[in-house]
């Protein structure tokens, strides 16, 4: 493994700290380290050591005692995060155990976490589009929550950037609701995805089929090997093909010799200094020895995911901010976002029987917003839209159970016939900015570490709803017209976090009255503090958020480093 | 196979059963009462008898192996030990209790003494009153599902037991741990059977 210096305490003292190692702060933690900056990154759970810490990228599932299946006892650590349907035997680990990290559903909210190096960049499903200026002028073209101060032109550079480095794979088409990326070589569609692609595009102008654009190589890039479409990313990719903070950005960090990584240390707060007007390092708890300890930086990028970082600014009272640094707006905590989730259709497709497939490759097709682009489609029954990912394959022996037969010839038929091709599509629509979604510090529970925990209270309204109603009405519309059989639509009603994509409660803005954050991720009154996690979103789009919190902690970070270099912070 | 070809298959199947049954009654008839060949943990001997038979009988040993051969009732047994809770084991036993009780309304006996033709017939009803499973997306059915009571829900696990094993995951359908680049259209005939996850 890389050489981490984890023996932080022979010096209390670095030009950045950076709280937390996920998707953002392994960026912040690579820019830093590159333009020079001693660079401590605290992260609350253990390092990950590639070598050691993924004990299943090899395995098969004869190779664990129950093939995945999760014991009582796995239930109950895990209580909440097993609500995803994503948790395993296999990647259990990379989860966050529920029962020592409480939350309160003041409304049902499903809270994803990863407590460990890396965090969730190494569980995301690496589905990579940049917003558009559609995106950006949302807000202040329909009036609902504030304007973004920054617009696609200011952060286009910065996704070329992380794209480049990233590796981002996809096919390029110049939609203005999509904009195109630096990109790797896009992934196939296989031979039913592009039947049905033709036949959406015929029957729908203005619509499109894309394969996913994703953080996957599809050809060698920076020392690290292609995709070999194992699927097995969770569990450790030993070519390290998809992007993720724990085996690119954060080795990255490392070879600039300026990297310091604390592990077990949980933020507790920014400390603030009335005097200089600014932010003077951050209070951690120890998590293994409960000490309470204080590290001190010239610049803090809080990275800890959108709502670990509101908490630590919550936490963070002083008399000059009693309700939480940098919220003398009053907005801390509130316009909390997720995308909505788990609404479609489904069928099978009768043809191409004798074709199949190699691999099991990890993405899908994507059919980008096409509500509300422009005026011809503009809809009566609400604002912004939703965007499908999907996609085409056969279920092979897995339809076993459904079939209605058994015997000699059941089991000959499930080894030999792969089964009907299957599509799916489900949408992600976008969420507004409302202040009553939001979080407050719950002083009366605490966690193990005698901490206040949150509580989130958020639902989705009726512009959400309405976008959900269309959402299953148009797919199973574009299943009709692409020719497939048995559609089922479904409608989940799933709870607001299931999506993954929380953003929001520390939001960018143009006016220190109603956002946290300035243009350049800076909280307003405390300059020296960064946010570029999705605390900082200022809406949700309808896309995949990560490659543009990339895009924004790069851009921050370049900032950052400036203003340093001119003596501002 | 689409659905119409399921059916057909399902009525050969039973139509082979039922010119079998004389023969197969005789068969068994002369046997000693079906021994376990091995010690459960979770199930009681007639539950253990009574999953063996339902493995057997739907995952048959034939030119490839049967659930039995690759232990699929050992690991269903194992599952149901070391993945339910209280209320799910008490909820399991039951439901053997009730199949058994039915087969013994029905027949007499306990399914695992059934002979195969009422063992397909008993099946086959099974298999039209069962609800199915929703379709799922990304590790999360879709819309409401209804109940699919025992025999389903076991006959789910049996296949993933069986399909799941290392010996049919390697030997019997195609293996293939690092397939490359993925290829989105090839012929069938050129991976022969379907993959093994």
């Amino acid at each position: 493994m890389p050489n981490y210096n984890i023996d932080a305490k022979r010096n209390m003292t670095y030009d950045a700290i950076v709280i937390g190692s996920g998707m953002s702060g392994g960026w912040a933690a690579k820019e830093l380290c590159e333009a020079g900056l001693k660079t401590l990154v605290l992260e609350r759970g253990r390092i990950m050591d590639p070598a050691k810490d993924f004990p299943n990228m090899h395995k098969e599932a004869w190779d664990y005692e129950l093939r995945g299946s999760l014991t009582p006892e796995d239930k109950k650590k895990y209580y909440k995060n097993i609500r995803t349907g994503f948790i395993g035997e296999g990647n259990k680990h990379l989860y966050a155990n529920d029962e020592e990290n409480p939350y309160t559903e003041v409304k049902p909210f499903l809270w994803v976490r990863a407590h460990q190096m890396g965090g969730r960049s190494q569980l995301w499903g690496r589905q990579s589009y940049r917003w558009s200026e559609i995106d950006f002028e949302a807000n202040a073209r329909d009036g609902h929550g504030v304007d973004w101060p920054i617009r696609y032109k200011d952060l286009a550079p910065w996704y070329t950037h992380v794209e480049k480095f990233a590796g981002i794979s996809g096919e390029a088409l110049g939609l203005p609701q999509l904009p195109d990326s630096h990109f790797l070589p896009p992934m196939e569609l296989n031979c039913v995805e592009k039947d049905i692609k033709q036949r959406i595009e015929s029957n729908f102008p203005g619509r499109h089929m894309i394969i996913g654009r994703v953080a996957h190589l599809t050809v060698p890039h920076n020392g690290r090997g292609q995709c070999q479409s194992r699927n097995k990313c969770s569990l450790g990719c030993p070519y390290n093909a998809f992007f993720n903070s724990t085996t690119v950005t954060m080795p990255a960090a490392e070879a600039t010799g300026n990297l310091t990584i604390r592990p077990y240390s949980i933020a507790h707060s920014i400390i603030y200094d009335e005097e200089q007007g600014k932010a003077t390092g951050v209070r951690l708890i120890d998590s293994e020895t409960g000490e309470m300890m204080e590290y001190f930086a010239r610049i803090i990028f809080c990275n800890a995911s959108t709502l670990s970082t509101t908490r630590i600014l919550m936490n963070s009272t002083s008399s000059r901010f009693p309700d939480g640094l940098g919220n003398d707006s009053g907005e801390l905590g509130h316009n909390l976002m997720d995308h909505t989730y788990r609404i479609g259709a489904m069928g099978t497709f009768e043809g191409h029987e004798d074709k199949y497939y190699k691999g099991r490759r990890p993405n899908g097709i994507y059919i980008p917003r096409y509500w509300n682009i422009n005026e011809q489609t503009k809809s009566d029954k609400f604002v912004r839209g939703f965007g499908f990912q999907g996609g085409a394959s056969r279920p092979g022996w897995g339809r076993g159970a459904n079939e209605d037969s058994f015997g000699a010839d059941f089991k000959a038929s499930l080894i030999s016939d792969p089964g009907p091709w299957e599509f799916f599509i489900t949408g992600f629509a976008e969420c507004l900015p409302y202040h009553d979604n939001k979080v407050t510090l719950d002083t009366d529970n605490l966690d193990k570490w005698g901490q206040p925990t949150l509580a989130i209270d958020c639902d989705w309204k009726e512009n959400e709803l309405a976008l959900n109603a269309q959402i299953e009405v148009d797919a199973v519309e574009m299943l009709d017209k692409a020719g497939l059989q048995n559609i089922v639509g479904f409608n989940n009603h799933h709870e607001p976090g299931f999506g993954i994509h929380e953003m929001g409660t520390a939001r960018m803005g143009r006016d220190p009255k109603t956002s946290v954050l300035n243009a350049t991720n800076q909280v307003h009154a405390a300059k020296n503090v960064f946010v570029t996690d999705g605390a900082c979103m200022t809406s949700n789009s309808c896309v995949n958020p990560s490659l543009t919190y990339m895009a924004l902690t790069a851009r921050a970070a370049d900032h950052a480093i400036s203003e340093l270099k001119k003596q501002n912070l | 196979m689409n659905r119409r070809e399921a059916l057909k298959r399902t009525a050969v199947l039973g139509g082979t059963a039922a010119v079998s049954t004389s023969l197969l009654g005789l068969l068994q008839g002369c046997q000693q009462q079906p021994r376990l060949g091995w010690s459960p943990t979770f199930l009681s001997t007639d539950h253990a008898q009574l999953v063996s038979a339902l493995v057997d009988t739907v995952l048959p040993k034939t030119d490839t192996p049967g659930g039995l051969d690759v232990k699929a009732d050992m690991f269903i047994d194992l599952v149901f030990d070391k993945t339910l809770d209280d209320a799910g084991k008490d909820q399991k036993i039951a439901e053997m209790d009730a199949f058994n009780a039915d087969c013994n309304a029905r027949y007499g006996s306990a399914f695992h003494e059934l002979d195969l033709a009422q063992k397909t017939e008993y099946l086959q009803e099974q298999e039209a009153n069962a609800p199915k499973f929703n379709g799922g997306v990304w590790g999360t059915a879709v819309g409401e599902q209804p109940p699919v009571g025992f025999y389903r829900s076991l006959k789910s696990l049996m296949v993933w037991a069986y399909f799941s094993s290392e010996e049919v995951g390697k030997d019997v359908t195609n293996y293939d741990p690092i397939p490359g680049p993925y290829q989105g259209c090839i012929p069938l005939a050129d991976v022969g059977k379907v993959y093994s996850y």
